[in-house]
């Protein structure tokens, strides 16, 4: 196995391109339960002519579409508004529905059916019940680096932004039929795999292959897609992945928050100041845990000039001072909708808890939740 | 003899408890045997069950008290009918219009099919369209009970329960009217003939449309309480199955009605999608011990024959018309023979319209009826078997890895 394994090549790109993946919820439209309906639904998009890549996900009851890479934010969102057309057509004519959102609200995990595929079949015998209580939804955001090092050092700059990320796509309020009183309550369900968390502190690309080799060695991953880490690199894409963000409720959401990360990482490959440190990640788990439980309410803590504040503050002040980079990037328009949410304190798990008390059942939030999905206004089914 | 009055005289009569609960416990047994040890659907089980205790086998379960078990059969199949009107979304209905098409079409080509074969064996014609609006209907029960069994969830499991809808709603139809016009052949007078099917037919749809529509104002006081809300639907029913009866309508129309209506003209969503659950299963059990002790088997020696021809003329209409427009609604041409196929079982429901279409019109009940109830025999026990392997076979059954 460890015969001279070869390094892995960090495939170059041009840096500050974007892709996003989207993982979506099969619904039937009579509960609003999650449905088996990916084999039926893939086998007629497969006939529709679309970009992008719409693909099996490991349950019967997820569908995943990735984007192509973008340069823009504008032609990223696009595309995702069409495969969402596409696939919106497609689940209508099998009377199935679409939704975002990190967790599906009521659905139960023993019910959830391992798609097909060799690999889901091997991950659901090494993981047991979590394959299945791995039922969340979420969103991943690609950036593209020029090489190997600058990616980790993107990385490990980006890692003070993750809680960020969290609280602006946060949706997944509900788990298993109950409030779990999380803002994102997704996390949690990937923080119970071995290889979750944060990627160690290495700071170039030698050093992760060294790190990767050694692993590998030790037979624990065959590749880089056995790191379930927050932030992980892909060279394959010469990309660095975000990797924490729920499923947003509406594309719309998806393509600003990739517009975020672009211009964040615009920001922080062009600024040496930025070099990450080890002791960033002293405060890490904390903040992370802060901004999946209280979302905009939660309270970061900085370790270089050990102040606290609200995530709702820190976000705030990040976005306004991202103005020359948005300019450049044409993003200002997204960037501006997500200072007005951080303003008003709406995320899409604040929007969920509404519809819950509005409504009073939860039948009736994913019902809206496929509605707010499709562009609809959910007066009608 | 005086001193000992406390003691119950022998042997004990079948009260309706102890019935009930005999039932179920001769089901549970049953329908476990044969599940463990033959590796059929359980409500095959539950069938054989009862034809071994029914009249044809030991008799246990005389015709004296299989009517006075009448009550569990009729709340039994208001449960699955209202279920089955309840999964029907006119919008998407209307949308897949080729689904839609599918049903109506199938159910006329059983009806032609089965037709022409039994004039072709000599039977007079009226007779044989009686048998053959018989046919047309799959059974909403086996169905039904087999995709939540396997918990199957699919385009052929999710079609199969509309297209059992349409045809039996459509079997429903096509019957009144042929009675109505054994009635004007018999001189009964065209007012009687006009107004009989108009009554059925309407009526049963107006009170599943009142009761729905009941159901929705009823909810909205209720508000979003999941175990009143469960209270309300099994009462819905019970009323509706209770008035159907008592005013000569038509129990499957009326509870498909209601189904259908208090699910579509929900506009404000204020019914919660209930689940019915072990209630379903309760009923369930005893509807198929009930049906397998009132099957007859009778008529399989001396007609065998006709009855074959009656199955197979049957099951070619519909396999071949759904196989041939499955691909017009997207669905693959191997899960449109499955889809044909989860269509085979004959409704034991049909039992009871044989009897009553023989009350209307005694003609039938001299010839052709001991061959639809011996179609209805056989595929009352094989029915089951064919959608259970539809839906296994188009991956649809619920279980953990699948390959």
């Amino acid at each position: 196995m460890s015969t001279a394994a070869e390094p892995l090549a960090f495939k170059r790109s041009e840096p500050l391109r974007l892709g996003v993946e989207l993982e979506l919820q099969i619904l039937n439209t009579r509960d609003y339960n999650l449905s088996r309906g990916a084999p039926d639904l893939l086998r007629l998009t497969g006939k529709q002519k679309h970009s992008g890549e719409i693909k099996p996900e490991i349950t019967e009851s997820m569908v995943e579409i990735a984007t192509a890479v973008h340069g823009r934010h504008d032609s990223l969102l696009r595309e995702l508004q069409e495969m969402r057309d596409v696939l919106a057509r497609c689940a209508d004519r099998l009377n199935l529905a679409i939704c975002g959102g990190g967790s599906h609200p009521f659905q139960k995990w023993s019910e959830q059916r391992i798609f097909a595929r060799p690999r889901f079949a091997h991950l659901s015998d090494l993981y047991g019940y979590l394959a299945k209580q791995f039922t969340v939804f979420g969103q991943h955001i690609h950036v593209g680096c020029e090489n190997g090092d600058d990616a980790i050092h993107l990385l490990h700059a980006l890692s003070r932004y993750i809680p960020h990320f969290i609280v602006l796509s946060a949706s997944s309020p509900f788990f298993q039929g109950q409030d779990t009183s999380f803002a994102s309550s997704r996390l949690n369900a990937i923080a119970a795999f071995p290889l979750s968390g944060y990627m160690p502190f290495v700071s170039s690309w030698q050093e992760f292959n060294d790190y990767f080799g050694t692993m590998r060695d030790l037979g624990i991953v065959e590749s880089t897609k056995d790191f379930y880490w927050d932030i992980r690199p892909k060279p394959e894409f010469g990309s660095v992945e975000i990797r924490v963000c729920d499923t947003p409720l509406t594309v719309e959401q998806a393509a600003s928050l990739a517009a975020y990360a672009q211009a964040l990482a615009r920001r922080l490959l062009a600024d040496p100041r930025t070099a990450a440190r080890p002791d960033s990640y002293f405060v890490y788990t904390y903040n992370r845990f802060q901004a999946c439980r209280f979302g905009f309410d939660g309270e970061v803590v900085d370790p270089r000039t050990m102040g606290h504040r609200t995530l709702r503050e820190d976000i705030l002040e990040t976005l306004h001072s991202l103005g020359a980079e948005a300019a450049e990037l044409d993003s200002a328009d997204a960037l501006e909708a997500l200072v007005r949410q951080a303003e008003t304190r709406q995320n899409d798990s604040a929007w969920l808890r509404e519809a819950r008390a509005r409504t009073g059942s939860l039948h009736d939030v994913v019902r809206l939740q496929a509605a707010l999905w499709a562009g609809r206004s959910g007066i009608e089914e | 003899m005086s001193e000992i009055g406390f003691l119950p005289s022998f042997p004990l009569p079948f009260s309706a408890v102890l019935l009930f609960g005999s039932l179920m416990l001769a089901g549970v047994v049953g329908g476990w045997l044969v599940e463990r040890f033959l590796g059929l659907p359980r409500i095959a089980g539950y069938v054989i069950t009862g034809l071994f205790l029914g009249p044809t086998g030991a008799g246990v379960l005389d015709p004296e008290t299989l009517h006075g078990a009448r009550i569990f059969v009729e709340i039994a199949l208001g449960l699955v009918l209202y279920d089955l009107g309840h999964r029907l979304r006119v919008r998407w209905l209307l949308r897949e219009r080729w689904l839609l098409a599918t049903g109506v079409l199938e159910s006329f080509a059983t009806f032609a099919a089965i037709f022409a074969a039994l004039v072709m064996t000599g039977e007079s014609s009226l007779p044989a369209a009686i048998a053959a609006a018989i046919g047309m209907a799959a059974s909403p029960a086996v169905v039904l009970v087999v995709a939540r069994d396997l918990q199957s969830e699919g385009q052929v499991t999710e079609r199969a329960l509309n297209l059992v809808a349409i045809n039996s709603g459509l079997a429903v139809l096509v019957l009144t009217l042929l009675i109505s016009y054994a009635h004007l052949a018999r001189d009964a007078g065209w007012a009687v003939a006009a107004a009989h099917p108009a009554y059925l037919l309407l009526g049963s749809v107006l009170l599943g449309l009142a009761m729905g529509l009941l159901g929705i104002v009823l909810a909205r006081w209720i508000g979003k309480r999941e175990d009143a809300q469960f209270i309300l639907v099994v009462a819905l029913i019970a009323v509706t199955t209770g008035l159907a009866q008592q005013l000569n309508l038509s129990l499957i129309l009326g509870l498909l009605a209601l189904g259908l209506f208090s699910r579509n003209l929900d506009r404000g969503h204020a019914m919660l999608p209930v689940e019915l659950g072990y209630a379903f299963q309760l009923f369930v059990a005893v509807l198929f011990v009930l049906t397998g002790a009132s099957l007859r088997l009778e008529a399989l020696g001396p007609a065998a024959a006709v009855v074959g021809l009656y199955v197979l003329a049957r099951l070619a209409a519909k396999t071949l018309v759904i196989g041939a427009l499955s691909r017009l609604s997207g669905l693959s041409l191997r899960q449109g023979a499955l889809l044909g196929l989860s269509q085979l079982p004959m409704a034991g429901a049909a039992i009871v319209l044989v009897e009553s279409t023989t009350s209307f019109y005694p003609e039938f009940g001299a010839g052709l009826a001991g061959v639809v109830l011996a179609a209805i025999a056989l595929l009352e026990i094989l029915g089951p078997i064919a959608t259970q392997l539809a839906f296994r076979l188009a991956g649809e059954a619920g279980g953990a890895v699948r390959q």
